[in-house]
């Protein structure tokens, strides 16, 4: 061992070609580090300070993280942003390994312009989104205009204004843009499985539910674990849309974390305490993804 | 994403968890505000770099020889307003050619958003316009990011252009702690005022006069409604507006203006959100959504959305603030439109409106051109803008030229009804100011309670709670 090390370092100290290493991503990493690392230090030290913004900080401890606790608003929130798993991650899957089923199985003609044609909610800016959807759910808008036409009146509804309906109305709209994302990471994934595998599988007489459930499934495993993380940091942090389409209301039915967090921040001035829910906020992301990631570790090594 | 066809390996795990953590911690520093302001607005202006450095001006009354520079940050982003202020900009460049103005306009909540980082700032702008109440204007006092305006309101003469209610809502002591006393930190060009815009033809259609009483606005609404108008158009998906018409009839029932303006305040004399006034308040708006007074889905509609349905001819009043007038004036209905203040139970009664003034043009403590800034503040408080003011329809501060207003316009309706609360000391408040959080708060509140989700008794407890925490936190 020491004797190739030796002679793969040549004449040069040991290390050499570890700092070299460095020095090529240099470049990279510096801004990676202002932009990037250099942010979350400095909101992970706001997060032990009580500090308006622009005044000086005074240093609080764990105070900030104390008082999350009592926090009923940002309790709401968090668990908005559960309900909006379900919205955000589990709906879309479901949707988008329908629709890769229904694209991939066969030759479907004009494919591509499907394909492209139920992806383009993910390309959209979500402003852009929110301000469409405020208006198909507006008292008068098309959807209760449609509901009113084809006689079921009594179900129309403002919807985003409505306490029972507001949350899974917001929500929707996650699904509607999430689901694209899925599909084409999705279809992507079953055009790698060898075409030998469906064959065995239909000689085997497999029917198109074994076949799905047994060669696609199985195939894209790893696209569906991506997918998973993807999605489900998008369901925690969450706030454009909210941003556009409610500002966490009606009451705080859809009030969530980073929505709450931008408040502190932005409009009540506190600093200290906003960063603190952003590091609870990141830390929940990490643990979760780490869960679904362990998780499709164990299945595919076992 | 790149290795899709391999299991993912624990190093990519670690790669995804930290673009996780940098999105979530991102969410902090790297959000801006996007639009849908509360008032229309155009898209918000990008910020300019940092504006070099100007030379500092000489402390003598001639304007300074050297040519300097003011950077002004300002919320006029409409057409009409952007207008008024070039105009007067004419007037600061008569007497001061040498000076060049940087201004830059920005959407409220750009303008919220940004406006304390920029007053820290060693070069942020010299002079922004600023929101009054705890959360901005009190923090930056606190922090020493403002100029004490005092000393240039008695050379100016702003006392007598601004009431002394006015400018209370413009002072803090200086160490930030106290509202509405000690030094004045902002000086506001135009008036705010909330009451009812009404459609003069629909109420000669429903044969009814303008009301004198409050019980007799309350009949009006009823046979509007009877005749199947929609008796007051309203949306509130933003929660704010509901605020304004919630003020407005708890408003009817203060007596003594100290009451609400201990609460705004926080003079901490006694007075409570938990009072009968609030409650009872509360009830009658509950009443009001009962009976079907406001528009339809009304939980579902927005502010603006809301103003442009009484625009195009929904509704028979709308309650709303002055700086609707020009749009209103501009739409379809322009001229079947007029304003009465909400009136108060007893006719003859003085009733405090909702209401004040636009947000407050302040200096910036470490800027050093002061005197300069001091100077285009003087300008924009003079006489001749506030008649450029009236000219574009919008209410200015100080009283306006008589002479140009017409008879039976909505203008005119408007500047009657502020030269009234001004000589009768009526002119209220924003109930958002009262602390920090209370924007939040109320928002919510008011719309459990408009849903019938909470009791009045709930509602004016959520409030007092509100208050307590704030009382409490700043001892």
């Amino acid at each position: 061992m020491r004797r190739s090390s030796k002679v793969l370092a040549g004449s040069h100290e040991p290390g050499y070609r570890f700092w070299l290493a460095y020095l090529y991503i240099l470049p990279a990493l510096l801004v990676y580090a202002i932009f990037v690392l250099w942010p979350i230090v400095d909101t992970v030290r706001y997060s032990f300070y009580d500090w308006s913004g622009f005044r000086e900080p005074v240093f609080a401890g764990i105070g900030n993280y104390a008082r999350l606790f009592h926090d009923e608003i940002l309790g709401v929130g968090l668990a908005n942003n559960l309900t909006f798993i379900m919205f955000y991650a589990i709906l879309p899957i479901v949707v988008g390994l329908f629709l890769t089923a229904l694209l991939t199985h066969r030759q479907v003609t004009g494919m591509s312009l499907f394909r492209v044609g139920l992806f383009v909610p993910y390309v959209m800016s979500m402003v852009v989104v929110g301000v469409v959807w405020r208006w198909l759910y507006h008292p008068t808008g098309p959807i209760n205009q449609v509901l009113t036409a084809i006689g079921l009146g009594a179900w129309a509804r403002p919807w985003l204004g409505d306490f029972d309906w507001a949350r899974a109305a917001v929500g929707f709209v996650g699904t509607w843009v999430q689901y694209g994302f899925c599909m084409v990471l999705f279809i992507a994934g079953v055009q790698r499985i060898d075409e030998n595998l469906y064959d065995a599988a239909k000689i085997d007489g497999a029917n198109e539910f074994q076949q799905f459930a047994h060669v696609t499934f199985p195939g894209i495993l790893n696209e569906v674990s991506v997918a998973l993380v993807t999605t489900l940091i998008a369901a925690l942090k969450v706030f454009d849309l909210v941003y556009v389409l409610t500002r966490g209301g009606p009451g705080n039915e859809t009030m969530v974390a980073s929505y709450w967090l931008y408040q502190n921040a932005f409009q009540i001035n506190r600093v200290g305490y906003a960063a603190a829910i952003a590091v609870v906020l990141s830390v929940m992301i990490m643990i979760i993804s780490y869960a679904v990631i362990s998780l499709r570790v164990r299945i595919t090594e076992a | 994403m790149s290795d899709l066809n391999h299991p993912i390996s624990r190093r990519e795990m670690l790669k995804l968890m930290g673009a996780g953590v940098g999105m979530g911690l991102l969410s902090l520093t790297g959000c801006a505000p996007k639009g849908t302001p509360s008032t229309p607005a155009a898209a918000p202006a990008t910020p300019t770099s940092a504006p070099p450095t100007p030379a500092p001006a000489t402390p003598t009354s001639a304007p300074p020889p050297a040519p300097a520079k003011l950077v002004v940050w300002d919320v006029w982003t409409r057409d009409e307003e952007t207008a008024v202020i070039e105009a007067v900009h004419e007037i600061f460049k008569a007497t001061h050619p040498n000076v060049t103005i940087d201004r830059i306009a920005k959407s409220f909540d750009d303008l919220k958003a940004t406006s304390k980082l920029a007053l820290s700032s060693p070069d942020g702008p010299d002079i922004v316009q600023i929101n009054q109440g705890w959360s901005d204007m009190g923090a930056m006092v606190e922090g020493g990011l403002l100029v004490d305006l005092t000393p240039y309101a008695q050379q100016y003469g702003w006392n007598n252009k601004i009431s002394a209610s006015l400018r209370a809502r413009n002072s803090f002591s200086a160490d930030g702690k106290e509202f509405g006393t000690g030094n004045l930190y902002g000086v506001p060009p135009t008036a705010e005022l909330v009451g009812a815009y009404y459609r003069k033809d629909l109420f000669e259609k429903l044969g009814v006069s303008l009301p004198k009483t409050f019980g007799e606005l309350e009949s009006i609404l009823q046979k509007a409604k009877e005749a199947g108008y929609t008796p007051i158009t309203f949306g509130n998906l933003d929660g704010w507006p509901a605020l304004h018409t919630y003020s407005e009839i708890m408003f009817t029932k203060v007596t003594d203006r100290g009451y609400i303006d201990d609460l705004i305040y926080a003079w901490g004399k006694g007075a409570s959100w938990n009072d009968p006034i609030v409650i009872t308040a509360a009830g009658k708006m509950v009443e009001w959504v009962e009976k079907g007074f406001f528009t339809k889905g009304f939980e579902g509609i927005g502010y603006d959305d809301s103003t442009s349905l009484f625009n195009t001819g929904e509704g028979v009043t709308m309650i709303t603030g002055s700086w609707m007038s020009s749009t209103f004036t501009a739409g379809e209905y322009g001229e079947k439109i007029g304003f009465f203040l909400v009136p108060p139970e007893k006719a003859g009664a003085v009733k405090l409106s909702v209401g004040g003034t636009s947000l407050a043009y302040a200096i910036r403590a470490s800027s050093p051109n002061r005197d300069l800034a001091a100077e285009y503040l003087a300008v924009i408080m003079s006489d001749e803008a506030a008649n450029e003011w009236a000219k574009a329809g919008t209410v200015p501060v100080a009283s306006v030229d008589k002479s140009i207003l017409q008879e039976g316009t909505l203008f005119a309706d408007l500047v009657k009804s502020w030269d009234w609360m001004n000589q009768h000391d009526a002119v209220g408040h924003y109930i958002d100011w009262a602390t920090p959080t209370f924007y939040d708060t109320s928002t919510a509140a008011i719309q459990e309670l408009l849903s019938g989700r909470i009791t009045p008794e709930e509602f004016a407890q959520k409030l007092e709670a509100d208050r307590q925490a704030f009382l409490a936190g700043r001892k």
